[in-house]
């Protein structure tokens, strides 16, 4: 029982970051509820392999990975392109007036993030939606420091654009 | 600082981790040392914290809904007191005695059910299935479950005295590992229903009645969100019992509520 008392006590307080990646990495409110919950039963199975450490990142892993295959499993209709592609959702170039209003216009920079293909997606809102660093990040998405670093850069440069701003180049 | 001219080639693909604050010290000091004399450099560094706090104060840091907190809670201690779903009752005496009277309940559900499958499944039972949730769900923050808390039925059915236009059936159901927790008042489809509280093992059970004319409707299931619902109306009066228990045991409970609603 004491176990459970652990469980809940550690990985539990963590569950609104669970939440946010999947509503996030999902873009449906229903289908992040499912995945956390799964991820969380999921977690506990697998908490005696939990060797202390960073608790949120070990939590978001196995929150990350059951929302990949939950993805998967939803099939392509409802998916963005995993590929360097381009987005589904087509960038159109913006003024400068408009770029004042954009500024401003939260549903704007929501709808920029949810164009992003997921794994640029998930960068961004690990890094400044949750705050995590890039050892974190890369722990989470399974990949190494270069690769997050070089993933949040293309994924801002896209946001920029997307957004009307100018953010230059970066390397 | 002896050596700290840098060139803007250098220096651009470390202005991100300067704004993520990923620079050790010596790092960080360098750079800001070029961007001081670097216009470029320092204009697209403003950029970058620009479009930062851009996403930092727009993007939504949600909540997880009270509703999956529940949900999580009720499928942990699930999985620890029982590895299979639909476990036992405790004692083995106990086990006989429900053995006996599952037996009487699963005629009787079992034709209801069948003249029951069809629901009264329109969008004001979802509404209501809705209403009933939520406040089930309250009820589960501390300090919200009962106004009255008594394991005795003699104390909880005058309760609801004067507060409420009925007086719910509280039938003993403890020899049947049906525990009397207690009672409180809600407010449901506009108005003040009865709440009566029963558990089995760790599962709560609500049962909430309220006044609602019309002739008798037989009972009906559904489950929403990790919930399960029975329903039915007699004698004008509105049942809903909702929990996290599973549809069977719950079934189970609904006879033998019915049953000791019957025999009072």
């Amino acid at each position: 029982m004491e176990h459970v008392a652990q469980f809940e006590a550690l990985i539990l307080p963590h569950l609104d970051a669970a939440y946010t990646l999947a509503r996030y990495l999902l873009r449906d409110e229903h289908d992040a509820q499912d995945v956390v919950q799964d991820a969380a039963l999921r977690a506990f199975k697998h908490f005696a392999g939990f060797r202390g450490g960073d608790a949120r990142a070990w939590f978001l892993t196995i929150v990350r990975n059951c929302c990949l295959t939950a993805q998967r499993q939803r099939g392509r209709r409802r998916m963005d392109s995993l590929s360097e592609d381009h987005d589904a959702v087509a960038v159109e170039p913006r003024g400068a007036d408009a770029l004042a209003i954009e500024r401003s216009d939260r549903a704007a920079i929501e709808r920029a993030v949810a164009a992003l293909p997921i794994e640029y997606r998930e960068v961004i809102v690990l890094r400044e939606v949750e705050g995590l660093s890039y050892a974190e990040i890369s722990e989470v998405a399974g990949v190494p420091i270069g690769t997050v670093m070089s993933r949040l850069s293309r994924a801002r440069q896209r946001l920029a654009s997307a957004l009307g701003r100018s953010v230059k180049e970066a390397g | 600082m002896t050596d700290t001219d840098m060139s803007c080639d250098d220096c651009r693909p470390m202005l991100e981790a300067l704004v993520d604050d990923e620079l050790a010290p010596e790092e960080a000091a360098r750079v800001r040392t070029h961007v001081a004399s670097c216009v470029e450099c320092a204009r697209t560094l403003e950029s970058q914290k620009d479009l930062s706090r851009l996403l930092q104060d727009n993007l939504v840091h949600y909540d997880a809904p009270d509703v999956l907190k529940a949900r999580i809670r009720s499928a942990l201690s699930q999985s620890v007191e029982s590895p299979q779903p639909n476990a036992a009752p405790p004692s083995r005496l106990r086990q006989r005695w429900i053995g006996l009277a599952a037996a009487g309940i699963a005629i009787a559900v079992a034709s209801s059910a069948t003249t029951l499958v069809v629901m009264r499944s329109t969008t004001t039972e979802r509404t209501l299935a809705s209403e009933v949730l939520t406040s089930h769900v309250r009820s589960l923050m501390p300090g919200h479950l009962v106004d009255v808390a008594s394991n005795d039925q003699h104390n909880v059915k005058p309760w609801f005295n004067g507060k409420v236009a009925l007086s719910p059936p509280v039938p003993r159901l403890d020899s049947l590992d049906f525990r009397l927790i207690g009672g409180r008042l809600d407010y449901v489809a506009g108005q003040a229903a009865a709440v009566v509280v029963y558990a089995r093992r760790q599962h709560l059970i609500d049962v909430y009645a309220w006044p609602q004319p019309g002739s008798d409707v037989g009972a009906s299931s559904r489950s929403s969100q990790g919930y399960n619902f029975v329903t039915w109306r007699s004698g004008d009066v509105e049942f809903w019992v909702v929990s996290d228990l599973n549809p069977r045991e719950l079934s189970e409970f609904v006879g033998l509520y019915r049953g000791g609603v019957a025999s009072r």
